[in-house]
């Protein structure tokens, strides 16, 4: 059952209401699901978990939404990311365009990554994996 | 631990408005994990707390009748800035309409004069006695406690200092 990319789209969008109680027409592909669609920490969960179910694949905790960023003076200095934080970053996300915020990594704009297309992307690669 | 998140009422004017502050500590539990190596006030703390800001109004405008103030429902929150230890969430919370079983309220919460969180509240107050007459006892004990609290947060003071309208 290979499911088409705007069929993952409209899958997404779905997940997305339930779990953020957005209008349909509020989530497009650009999107950012914090700064625009008012997701915060407790609804990261719910997504995964929403996504889980309507596809039918496991998502590691941390594999979407790489927290572990957060957890280290490794990764994190003065509000920023480190150099050992980027890289991380870049491993966690590589579905995810980092090109601006490389630039100026503040973690109060980490969630800038986290985009309707991102989610896709990574659904997208899940399924293709998953059927190999 | 206890989730009292009004620290201090600074401005009272029931039944339209009522302003209030949360410190944000670094030595609350919850930061630990949220984030280990960048503690922020979790959105739903910050939820909760505007939720709490609106309850006072609600006791104040009410004179404490019902000891149980709930949130019943949450619309268009949305999360702006992080509160980080050290900052303060100024908390403004407008009246849309407070009944005797039900309010609504427009809040917003800032932090340095930028904006943290927004939501509109609908509340909802009843006694535990109208629900379970046999725990109708509760009710005497919980208000006796929420006005001890009231004066703690500095709400008699925040009402003599209200401007008449």
């Amino acid at each position: 059952m290979a499911l088409s990319r705007d069929e993952i789209m409209e899958k997404v969008r779905e997940a997305l209401v339930d779990a953020l109680g957005v209008d349909e027409d509020e989530v497009i592909p650009t999107a950012r699901i914090g700064p625009d669609l008012g997701a915060e920490s407790i609804d990261y969960l719910d997504i995964v978990f929403r996504l889980e179910k309507a596809f039918n694949i496991k998502i590691p905790r941390g594999d979407l939404f790489p927290d572990n960023i957060l957890t280290s003076e490794e990764f994190v200095q003065n509000k920023k990311l480190t150099e050992k934080g980027l890289a991380e970053l870049k491993v966690r996300m590589p579905y995810a365009d980092l090109s601006k915020f490389e630039q100026n990594p503040n973690v109060d704009d980490i969630a800038d990554l986290f985009t309707v297309n991102m989610i896709v992307g990574y659904v997208e690669a899940k399924l293709a994996s998953a059927a190999a | 631990m206890r989730f009292y998140l009004v620290d201090r009422i600074l401005e009272l004017q029931p039944p339209k408005r009522i302003v209030a502050v949360k410190s944000l500590s670094l030595a609350e539990e919850y930061l630990a994990d949220h984030f280990p190596a960048y503690p922020v006030l979790p959105g739903v703390m910050m939820l909760e707390a505007l939720v709490q800001a609106a309850a006072w109004l609600v006791r104040v405008q009410t004179d404490f009748e019902k000891s149980l103030v709930l949130l019943r429902e949450a619309q268009n929150v949305r999360y702006g800035n992080f509160v980080r230890p050290g900052g303060q969430l100024v908390m403004e919370v407008e009246a849309i309409e407070i009944g005797p079983d039900a309010s609504r309220f427009k809040a917003v919460g800032q932090c340095d004069g930028q904006q943290a969180v927004q939501a509109k509240l609908t509340l909802e107050h009843f006694n535990i006695g109208d629900e379970d007459p046999l725990r109708a006892n509760l009710d005497a004990g919980l208000r006796t406690l929420l006005r001890e609290r009231f004066r703690l947060v500095g709400g008699p003071q925040a009402l003599a200092a209200r401007v008449p309208s």
